[in-house]
This record gives structure tokens, sequence and C-alpha cells, in this order.
């Protein structure tokens, strides 16, 4: 199997730079985001238990163990871990929701502080040391948020306005003239209920692919640059450890700028569920 | 070839894996919002604490507030009531110091009188006493150098009150003439 063959590359002893056996650099690519699984279900679209499901359960308990341990003693004058958790909710509420949705947006405040300690507990899968890889970088588990949003999305719409007013609402813009309509309504049908979920889950997912991707080649070039016994002479030794200590750099400033990129996706994740559910229930405009 | 390309596509959603996320999703969600109440409760019993606590603080200031002016109002009616005090004092004691002073002016008056009268009743006495007996020296005197006894209480007394103005007169002249 190809996999095979990459690890087999990859882990082929002395390839660095300046060598003399004519090895060049393998860049990490999208095999990194398909561990090999344990257990094969052997059924059709179906991937098995791999490094992902273990990760998701990790991220499961961080996130519901943040959140049962820092409100089971909820009390009056709060602990530590409660103000943390009134930290979260008390942001999400005042930036998110009552932005989004108004007064009315506290009743899906559990719904987002859920989501968002979900998707940032998944996101910083992929920087914990030896777990390394955020969950959020397959499809699929963005997906799972991104169609349960869309799902609630029609059902808070049609529960408020009904089915002709929800469909209604999304599908013909107030104050475009009738003749244009045959061209409106399509491309808002398009826009939002297809576009906008496969946005919504890909946003996520491509954010966390691409900087992970980021972070591996500068872990592997950063190995592959550090050859301080090459056969080129020890000036080169020296000039492939300078090169290693530059990628270095690299990777540990990206660290720091992905635990950012992280936190935002999750927030801007959160902040999209509300408005998307801000305008189910607010219907026409 | 093919098989690998199929195994890298990152688009491909795995329905394995999105049963397994939905679960975990679920889980989260129960957790979150079995836990929520407690949270709401506490934020809701310290935001209760506060308004309490801040109506607690109001209500204490205002009564102070009402104590203070209960203070102040007495301390200006001791302050009154003080004032009047030493106003009626020193009314009474300019009484009082009159009163002594006439008492002190009538007793010193009769006692000036009194003094006034013994002395007068004293020289009364002495000018009859002395009289008296100078005029019964005198008359001794005389007897013993004219020789014969003036019995005569008339008489007697007749030369005596003539000597005596003589004497008087003298004296009265002489005293004149030592001035």
């Amino acid at each position: 199997m190809s996999a095979d063959v990459n690890v087999v590359a990859a882990s082929e002893p002395g390839c660095h730079i300046f060598n003399d056996f004519g090895c060049g650099f393998e860049a990490p690519g999208p095999s990194l985001f398909f561990p090999e699984p344990w257990v094969d279900f052997g059924l059709a679209g179906t991937y098995g238990l791999s490094k992902y499901i273990l990760l998701l359960a990790v991220a499961l308990l961080i996130a519901a163990g943040f959140w049962f341990f820092t409100t089971r003693k909820a009390k009056v004058v709060p602990s530590r871990g409660q103000s943390m958790a009134e930290m979260l909710v008390e942001f999400l509420r005042g930036q998110v929701t009552r932005n989004a949705i108004g007064k009315e947006g506290d009743r899906y405040l559990p719904l987002m502080v859920a989501l968002f300690l979900f998707i940032f507990c998944m996101n910083i899968m992929g920087l914990i040391p030896g777990l390394q890889l955020p969950v959020t970088s397959h499809l699929a588990f963005p997906a799972v948020l991104a169609i349960f949003v869309f799902v609630l999305w029609n059902v808070i719409g049609i529960r408020r306005h009904g089915v002709g007013g929800h469909f209604k609402a999304r599908l013909v813009p107030g104050g475009v003239p009738g003749w244009i309509l045959p061209i409106v309504v399509p491309i808002e049908a398009l826009s939002n209920f297809v576009i906008r979920p496969a946005t919504h889950m890909i946003r996520l997912f491509a954010t966390m692919f691409a900087g992970h991707l980021l972070l591996a080649l500068f872990a592997a070039a950063g190995f592959y640059m550090f050859n301080p016994t090459s056969p080129m002479g020890p000036l080169f030794g020296a000039i492939s450890v300078g090169y290693s200590g530059i990628a270095l750099l690299g990777f540990l400033v990206f660290t720091l700028f992905e635990l950012f990129i992280m936190a935002v996706q999750a927030y801007v994740f959160v902040l999209l569920s509300s408005i998307y559910i801000g305008e189910a229930l607010e219907g026409a405009h | 070839m093919i098989l690998a390309a199929e195994e890298y596509n990152v688009l491909s959603i795995h329905w394995d894996e999105f049963v397994f996320g939905s679960i975990a999703f679920l889980l989260i969600l129960g957790v979150v919002y079995k836990m929520w109440p407690r949270l709401t409760k506490a934020l809701d019993e310290r935001a209760d604490k506060i308004e309490g606590g801040i109506a607690r603080a109001e209500k204490a200031e205002a009564e102070a507030a009402e104590i203070r002016q209960q203070y102040k109002e007495k301390l200006e009616e001791a302050h009154r009531e003080y004032a009047q005090e030493l106003e009626k004092a020193k009314e009474q004691k300019a009484a009082i110091i009159a009163e002594a002073r006439e008492e002190a002016q009538v007793e010193a008056r009769r006692i000036i009188d009194s003094a006034h009268a013994q002395i007068e009743a004293d020289r009364q006495q002495a000018v009859v006493q002395l009289r008296a007996e100078i005029g019964a020296l005198s008359t001794e005197l005389a007897s013993r150098i004219v020789g014969e006894t003036l019995t005569d209480g008339a008489a007697q007394t007749r030369v005596v009150d003539r000597f005596l103005e003589e004497l008087e007169r003298s004296e009265g002249s002489t005293q004149a003439e030592v001035r």
C-alpha cells in the first residue's frame, strides 16, 4: 500500500540535507491525515477506529470534564474553575448570542458553549505533544456540527414561521422585483441550503488541515535539514544546523499562531451558528 | 493508484467517523445542558445577593442619614439650651451682685449710723459726766480757796456754768490761734 511506501520513505535512515547519495526532501502530504486504522470495519465508506477516534474520545473527555468539574459545585462565590466557565459563558453571551440573536439567544447559549468547547478541544489535539493531530482536520467531524446547526436552523425557522414562511424567507429576498425572481431564487437556494452548510464545515476543516500541514512541514523540514555530520564537510554541517534552527523557530512561532487560530476558528464557527439561528428566528427581512 | 487517490481524498466524509462524532457531540451537549441549571442558579443567586446587598446598603445609608439628622437637631437644641442657661445665669449673677451690694450698703449705713449714734451718746455722757465732775472739783477747789462751802446747789451750778463757758471760750480762741 502506498501508505506503507510513504512511511518507509520518510523513515529512510540518513536522509538529510547535504548528503552524498542523492536523497531529496519529501514534504509531508495528505497522508498525514490518514493514519492507519487499528480496527477496520470492512464496510464501504468507513474508515475504522484510527487515531482520530482516540483523539475524539480525548477531546470529548476534556470538554465534558472541564464543564462537569467547573460547574459541578457552582456557588455564589465562584472557585477558579467556575470563574473560567463563567468567563466562557459570559464571553459567548456578550460577544456571540446577544449580538447575533439578541435576548432570545440566551436559550441557545448552552448549545453555543457546547459547540465552542467541543471544537476548541478537538482543535487543540493538534498541539498536545504525542497526539498532535487536530480532530477537526477530518471533514467528518466539522460536518457533524455543521449539519446539526443546519438542521436546527431549519427546525427553528419552520417552528417560528411555518414551513412556507421559513422557506419563503430563505428563498425570496425582500424588495426584489418579480421578474428577477427566477434567477434569484435558485441562487438563494444554492447559497442558503448547499453552499452555506458546506462552507460552514469546510472553513473549520480547511483551516485545521492547512495549519497542521504547515506545522508538519516545519517539523519535517527541520528534521531533514539537521545534518551536522554532513559528508560535504563541517562547514555544511554548521549551515545545516542553522537552517534547522530557523525551521525550529518557525515551528514554534506557527505553533503559537495555530493556538490562536484554533480558538478563533472555534469562535467563528459558533458565531456563524448564532447568526444562522438568529436569522431563522427573525424570518423574512 | 486509484486506491491511493481514493484514500487521500481529504473531502471524503466517512460515516463511521460521522457517527462517532455525533455521539461525542451529543454527549457534550448533554453534559452542558445537564450542568447548565447549576451555573445559572449560582449566577442568579449572585445577582440577587448583589442586588439585595445594594438595597440593604442604601437602606442603611438612609437610616444613618436620619440618625445623623436627629443627632444634629439634638446637638443644636442642647447648644440653644446651654446658651439660654448661660444667659439666665448671667442675669441671676447680676441680680445677686446688685442685691448683695445694696444689702452691703444698707448694712454699712446702718453700722455707720449706729456708730454715729453711739459716738454721740458717749459724747453726751462724757460731757454730762465731765461737767458734773468738773463742777464737783471746781466747787471743792473754790470752797477750799474761798473757804466757804457752796451748799446751795443752784448757786453752785451757776458758778460752774459760768466757769465752763469762759473756759470754752478761751479754749476756742486758743484753738483758733493754734490753727
